[in-house]
């Protein structure tokens, strides 16, 4: 399990984090969001140890973590980085035994690695040659092939093709059923609704929610009504009790001040077809969680 | 994994992906080309040395066929062929056809197609007066083998006041000369690939991976380690190449005795010269985050190595002179000047070993501050990061 716990850090005048505390169980999937400049770049290479903290600790099995454990921990940069001139199966082997890994299982993890997520092709390739989205692959490769107690993935999805997003989705699925947790910042949030346990959002390095996609719904859940209504006069929408929040046609959807009396007045105003709470999009949750 | 794992396997790395890059195989190719020309130039140009063909006829001919082969043998780069004529027509028809360019006929008469080079016309005539005189001595009623050996004189032996003869001081300074072009070269040339190997970790920041998996220190010496080997194979490569070019071109001059220990001193000094300077880059380079800029910092420490060199090249001249004899003990000039005074000839013990220790200490502080340097810049991208803010920080 991974612990955060109060990070604080500022840059000259300039607070990045204020006071960052998440958990991560293992086997979890954790979505890490949060508009650009929000911290999680900063909270992510404080847990890799490239960045000290200014106060906070992170844990790891409930001891602070050191670079000996880090070291089992799979990581990739915001910026990516790879030896240019190195080949694709070359380089993962190389950042394996880094790992310290022996060769033989070095070279087994990254030919793995490099059939799971299509390189097969381009095996040999130096990696200046490789398209963007392909040395992205490989990038993920390096955070892979060590087979990491833990996974720390700053924006793995951006700049990849639905085939490697699922390829990708499948590899951290099969990590995180065996145990190991995942970490991953993200702007795709329809994609972390659909992988992630848990969720962060995080605002002005402050964490603004945490909890399992449905805590955070459940939250959400008895905002917003939508109301779908037959055989009604024109202009009915604005007179139901509440703000609208869209209209189309038949169909609203309003922030009620009162349920009942929508749909009391609902019943008055028409045929009532539909009626009931609109379950919230991670988007929507994140665009009230950061307001 | 122990410590030095990661060291050896960033090491290797370098070694392989370096070795192997086509910027280092063309520059070896080309320095050894370099080297290999400049060794069997002369040769080439000299079209070989000189190449006679002489004919002989008549009286005297064996005599004269003996002690003109016998100073073509004593004269380096020359080649002289005899051919034998029964009489002076068939030289003649000889000269005419090409065969021979003279001909000497009964010791008497010289025959040319045209004038003789200097160099030919001067052997020619020597030959000429020594068989001359031995055949007068020998009918004034001498012993003929006495009259040989009495010919026989040794050519003036040279002595030089200064102890060495000026041909040895001659083979000395080249020595010298090709001992601290090749140190510098070979130092700057190690020391950039250092500089921008850390640039490029820095700025594709790849030494976040690496740093979360090994520590500063392991990276950085594998780099330097790497590097150095590179270096050092190419010294080999050169050396070789360059022997085997004087060898083959057969103008090897006779190297001064110690040629070997002065040859073996000047890779240890390589080697701490390379520690030193291979490092400062390093710590200079871990500022920046891009090539564009390394150029601009590296100035003040390439004008430190630019100015040993220019230091020892002085020294190369002037090898006893009281700047070379300092500045062959000051760290970090003595790494080049020292080795350029040891070519040179005689050194003091206690000289070389006060230069080889003050210039250790120096590795050492250079390492010391230079690895706290490195350690706090080179995970800082972005502007330019500044000297005394990373030394006051931490
Ligand atoms: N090296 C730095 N120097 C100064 N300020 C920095 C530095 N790195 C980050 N910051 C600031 O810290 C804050 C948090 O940045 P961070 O990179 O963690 O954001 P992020 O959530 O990863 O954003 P994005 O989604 O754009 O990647 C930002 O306001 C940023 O300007
Ligand atoms: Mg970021």
């Amino acid at each position: 399990m991974l612990r955060i716990d109060e990070l604080r850090k500022r840059y000259g005048e300039k607070v990045a984090l204020d006071g960052v505390s998440l958990t991560v169980r293992p086997g979890e999937m954790f979505g890490f969001v949060g508009a650009n400049g929000a911290g999680k770049t900063t909270t992510m290479r404080i847990v890799m140890g490239v960045l000290q903290p200014d106060g906070g600790e992170v844990r790891w099995q409930d001891r602070p973590l050191d670079f000996a454990t880090r070291r089992r921990f799979g990581y990739m940069p915001e910026e990516r980085g790879l030896y240019a001139k190195m080949r694709v199966r070359e380089q993962l082997e190389y950042f394996g035994r880094l790992h310290g890994m022996s060769p033989d299982r070095a070279r087994r993890s990254a030919d793995d690695l490099i059939e799971r997520l299509g390189l097969t092709e381009r095996r040999d390739t130096e990696v200046e040659r490789l398209s963007l989205g392909n040395q992205q692959r490989v990038q993920l490769a390096v955070a892979l092939v060590h087979e990491p107690e833990m996974l720390i993935l700053d924006e793995p999805f951006s700049g990849l093709d639905p085939i490697a997003v699922d390829a990708l989705a499948e590899v951290l699925l099969e990590r995180t059923a065996a145990g190991v947790p995942v970490v991953f910042s993200s702007h795709q949030l329809e994609l972390v609704e659909r992988l992630c346990d848990s969720v962060g959002i995080i605002a002005g390095g402050r964490m603004v929610a945490t909890g399992t996609v449905a805590e955070l719904r459940a939250r959400e859940r008895h905002k917003r009504l939508r109301v779908v209504l037959s055989e009604a006069e024109p202009g009915w929408a604005d007179r139901l009790p509440g703000t609208i929040v869209a209209k189309d046609g038949d169909e609203v959807i309003l922030e009620p001040d009162d349920d009942q009396a929508v749909l009391l007045e609902a019943m008055r105003l028409g045929r009532v077809e539909q009626f009931g709470w609109v379950e919230p999009k991670l988007s929507e949750i994140f665009r009230e969680a950061v307001a | 994994m122990n410590e030095l794992g990661p060291v050896w396997l960033t090491t290797r790395r370098e070694i392989l992906v370096r070795g192997r890059s086509r910027a280092f195989i063309i520059g070896l190719a080309v320095t050894v080309l370099l080297v290999v020309a400049a060794v069997a130039l002369p040769r080439l140009m000299g079209g070989g040395g000189d190449r006679y063909v002489v004919g002989l006829a008549g009286a005297q001919s064996d005599r004269l066929a003996a002690v003109l082969g016998a100073q073509a043998e004593a004269a380096e780069d020359t080649e002289l062929t005899v051919v034998s004529y029964p009489d002076e027509a068939a030289a003649r028809a000889g000269i005419e056809s090409g065969e021979v360019e003279a001909a000497v006929v009964d010791n008497a008469r010289l025959i040319v197609a045209e004038s003789p080079g200097a160099n030919l016309r001067t052997m020619l005539d020597t030959a000429h007066r020594i068989v001359a005189t031995e055949e007068r001595l020998r009918s004034a009623g001498l012993d003929p083998g006495a009259v040989q050996q009495a010919m026989q004189v040794e050519p003036l032996a040279q002595v030089s006041l200064s102890g060495t003869s000026e041909e040895e001081a001659g083979t000395r300074r080249m020595l010298a000369m090709a001992v601290v072009i090749l140190l510098f070269l070979l130092i700057i040339q190690a020391c950039t690939m250092v500089a921008m190997g850390v640039v490029e970790e820095k700025g594709s920041r790849i030494v976040e991976i690496l740093l979360a998996t090994i520590r500063p220190a392991q990276l950085l010496a594998g780099k330097v380690i790497g590097l150095g080997v590179l270096g050092l194979l190419q010294i080999a490569a050169i050396a070789v190449a360059a022997y085997a070019a004087a060898q083959v071109g057969g103008l090897l001059p006779e190297l001064p005795e110690d040629t070997p220990g002065v040859l073996a001193l000047s890779v240890g000094w390589f080697l701490l010269g390379y520690a030193f300077y291979a490092v400062l880059f390093a710590a200079i380079a871990s500022l920046v985050s891009r090539q564009e800029e390394l150029q601009s910092v590296l100035t003040p420490a390439t004008l430190l190595l630019m100015a040993s060199y220019f230091v020892a090249i002085y020294a190369v001249m002037e090898p006893a002179g009281t700047v070379a004899r300092v500045l062959s003990i000051v760290p970090p000039f003595s790494a080049m000047v020292m080795p350029v005074r040891a070519s040179g000839g005689e050194v003091p013990m206690w000289e070389t070993g006060l230069a080889f220790g003050l210039m250790l200490l120096a590795v050492l502080l250079v390492l010391w501050l230079g690895g706290r340097v490195y350690e706090r810049a080179v995970l800082r991208t972005g502007a330019r990061v500044r000297i005394a803010e990373v030394l006051r920080a931490g």
